[in-house]
């Protein structure tokens, strides 16, 4: 299919890239950014007043299959990533079966190829069946086709095996993804610990929880020399340790989740379980630690976390409801909504942590529009304002922590490999 | 005659009616929904267990998911004697059998009750509850959060024996496990409506994080948090937190934290000492002192318990606006 995309603000932080030009793709890849350019196409899309952009990457989803089909499919999970300009994202293994084996991973690679919707790289656990006890086949994980290694959703608490597992995956050349969480300071924690934990009567996480686990990872990459990445971080203390450790030169990579620069603890009054997840989202004070962490570039990558759950596991008691935000349809928009509308990131800067910037964490020739690159490509109007209901969104989970909110910025166009998948907001 | 004690009811009330229609924080309670609670509750102390008609009719469940002894008693009893209509559903049951906390509750509403009063383990739940059922819902405790109608006998307790409206020029010290305890939650709050100075006093373990943002001062020192008080407000120290780590024994917490006779001496002569019960006998408080001790209004604080909470079943019951609760989430 050869389309053309005719004057809209072409954003590639890769290539330095911000102007108003026109984009030709055929044969599934980028062939030529300029101005006014003339060829022939089977669709011209007229993207004035819009912004180009790579196809968004998402670090960090929970695709609930192989496992929790009633939850999530690979399917919807590629659906609801598509509406939001997400063009790949990575599977997280606490699937069930935990993605610990050879098997699991080559599932997610063969379902996302029948699927043909979005570019699925899986990851493998750390530790057999996430239980933090013996080491996964981090080799044959990686022989398979996992991109990384991850306990997400728990921890690595036992410090003697995270740093073999640390020295193994050095060895393998693989990256670790570490999901910072101390069990026994955590403890019985729904949400942070904090004023908003006391009035409530929750039992609270401290942040200490997580900046210990950072702590710990940060002194043990530094000792061992493997590539790590620290998945969602949510406290003051964890970004100032990773900033302190980047200086030192720590192979050390970092992300947030879009929830935890923009909404704070208070989102969990009246028991909000859509407000529910791990880690916690924050007080105001760390809220602020990873705004400024975001404009110093010690956050490398913004991610979703997306977390779908089934109604009845979010309709309870708060401490017993389930951890977790979805985030595919709005990842873009609350960045857009939180970082550049209030002048705190540039929107060039948010494309890098959500296109290059993860390509690049991840070793994938993706995220930027040089000519020869696999035409990827996300169309967002920036200034279109929505309320997000969650009975319009894709995924099967429709627990967002931002259901009725206002953003502003939507993906109207989703292309990947050459191929329109969203026209005009509407799936094709 | 009961028409002349419903009469006298009627007078006092005077056509007023709540703001809300679910109780579960104490943060819904106006100013003018405190004195109208008071007032109400006053005139049905004085008819102590008299039987009325007002709520004739009408249903009450008393969904205790977590066990209770005077909390239970009393509800029921009130409701009994106000003539409705009472049962039970609790952890015995459904719950167990992996119904839902919602689920239970939908099906006790469909019974087209009334009231549904809900004790929970957890935090929030009747908060929670109240947002999908259409009878009102009354929190009798849930987890650590808050337990209104205790703090309501209270300071109805407190304000009768200052003989004011409010608290303004007290000091109440509070002493024992204010983290884990709701009693504290709903207390907190309404002593700071009522203008109390509040003190508390724990080990810093058994204080929840940024306790001093509710407006307290805390005291690591017992005999310093009790000097001058007015009133003594003793909390349960439960046995298992110990296993925690939280208090390395009951016995050292005892006596660090323990209120003596000695202890209870050093707040103002005409002090009160005041618990919400269960009292663990010589932990929380010295034996002599739980009943026999001219100081102790804890047996006070049960009986205005029946009062504070036939005042609410029938304000909530019969309301003069004729208003219907509106829920969304159903």
């Amino acid at each position: 299919m050869r389309i053309l995309i005719k004057n809209g603000r072409v954003i590639d932080p890769k290539n330095n890239l911000d102007a108003e030009l026109d984009v030709f793709i055929s044969d599934g890849k980028i062939q030529e950014i300029a101005k006014s350019l003339d060829y022939s196409a089977d669709k011209i899309i007229d993207a004035k007043g819009l912004v180009v952009t790579p196809g968004l990457i998402d670090m960090q989803v929970h695709t609930r299959e192989p496992g929790r089909e009633d939850k999530e499919t690979l399917e919807t999970a590629s659906l609801a990533a598509i509406a939001g300009g997400i063009t790949s994202f990575v599977a997280m293994p606490n699937t069930s079966p935990v993605a610990d084996n050879q098997s699991v991973i080559e599932f997610i690679i063969k379902r996302s190829k029948e699927l043909n919707l979005v570019n699925i790289y899986p990851t493998g656990s750390i530790t057999k069946r996430e239980e933090g006890k013996m080491l996964s086949e981090i080799n044959e994980l990686k022989n398979s086709g996992a991109i990384a290694i991850t306990d997400d959703g728990v921890d690595v608490q036992d410090e003697g095996l995270l740093k073999r597992a640390m020295q193994y995956a050095k060895t393998c050349d693989m990256l670790l993804m570490s999901h910072c969480e101390t069990d026994t300071l955590t403890e019985d924690g729904v949400m942070h610990e904090g004023w908003v934990s006391t009035q409530l009567g929750l039992p609270g996480t401290p942040a200490s929880s997580e900046d210990l686990a950072v702590q710990k990872n940060l002194i043990l990459a530094e000792e061992t020399g493997a590539r790590i990445h620290l998945l969602h971080n949510s406290t003051k203390g964890a970004v100032n340790a990773i900033a302190l450790a980047k200086t030192k030169g720590v192979n050390v990579t970092a992300e947030v989740s879009v929830q935890h620069f923009s909404l704070t603890d208070e989102e969990c009054f009246g028991y909000n379980t859509n407000a529910k997840m791990y880690p916690p989202l924050r007080s105001n004070e760390h809220l602020e630690a990873i705004q400024k962490a975001i404009q110093d570039n010690v956050i490398d990558v913004f991610t979703t976390d997306h977390a779908p759950h089934i109604e009845p596991d979010k309709l309870k008691p708060f401490a017993y409801a389930a951890f977790g935000s979805t985030g595919l349809e709005t990842s873009f928009a609350v960045a857009n909504t939180y970082l550049v509308e209030k002048n705190i990131v540039s929107l060039p800067d948010i494309i890098r942590k959500m296109t290059i910037a993860p390509a690049q964490i991840l070793r994938i020739d993706k995220g930027h529009l040089s000519v020869g690159a696999d035409a990827d490509i996300a169309i967002f109007d920036i200034s279109k304002k929505w309320i997000v209901n969650p009975s319009k969104s894709l995924s099967k989970g429709k627990n967002c922590a931002f259901n009725d909110k206002e953003l502003t910025g939507k993906c109207k166009y989703t292309i990947i490999g050459g191929e329109i998948k969203m026209q005009d907001e509407k799936i094709v | 005659m009961e028409t002349d004690k419903v009469a006298n009811l009627d007078k006092i009330r005077n056509k007023r009616d709540l703001s809300f229609f679910d109780l579960y924080s104490v943060d819904q309670l106006t100013k003018d929904d405190l004195s109208l609670i008071y007032d109400v509750a006053r005139e049905f102390r004085k008819l102590k267990t008299a039987k009325l008609s007002l709520n004739k009719g009408a249903s009450m469940i008393n969904a205790f998911f977590e066990s209770s002894t005077r909390t239970l008693a009393s509800f029921d009893l009130s409701a009994k004697q106000l003539s409705m209509d009472t049962t039970s559903v609790g952890s015995n049951s459904s719950i167990k059998k992996k119904e839902s906390f919602l689920d239970t509750a939908e099906t006790v509403d469909a019974m087209n009750v009334k009231i549904i009063v809900i004790r929970s383990a957890e935090a929030g739940v009747s908060e929670f509850i109240s947002r999908h059922t259409k009878a009102s819902v009354l929190n009798a405790g849930d987890g650590w959060h808050e337990h209104p109608t205790q703090a309501l006998l209270d300071t109805l307790t407190m304000l009768d024996y200052f003989k004011s409206n409010d608290l303004m020029d007290k000091t109440v010290t509070i002493v024992g496990d204010i983290m884990h305890s709701r009693v504290f939650g709903s207390l907190v709050r309404l002593l700071k409506k009522l203008g109390a100075e509040i003190r508390v006093s724990a080990p810093d373990t058994l204080l929840p994080v940024n306790v001093e943002k509710f407006g307290v001062k805390v005291f690591y020192n017992v005999e310093e948090a009790l000097k001058n008080a007015d009133v003594v407000y003793a909390l349960r120290v439960q046995e298992e937190r110990g296993a925690k780590g939280f208090i390395p024994s009951i016995r050292e917490y005892s006596k660090m934290y323990g209120i003596s006779k000695k202890r209870l001496d050093l707040a103002k002569e005409n002090a009160i000492l005041m618990h919400p019960g269960p009292v663990i006998r010589d932990i929380d408080v010295h034996s002599a002192l739980v009943t026999l001790d001219s100081r102790s209004h804890i047996l006070q604080q049960v009986e205005n318990g029946l009062a504070i909470r036939k005042t609410l079943l029938w304000l909530l019951v019969n309301r003069y606006d004729k208003r219907e609760k509106e829920f969304t989430l159903k």
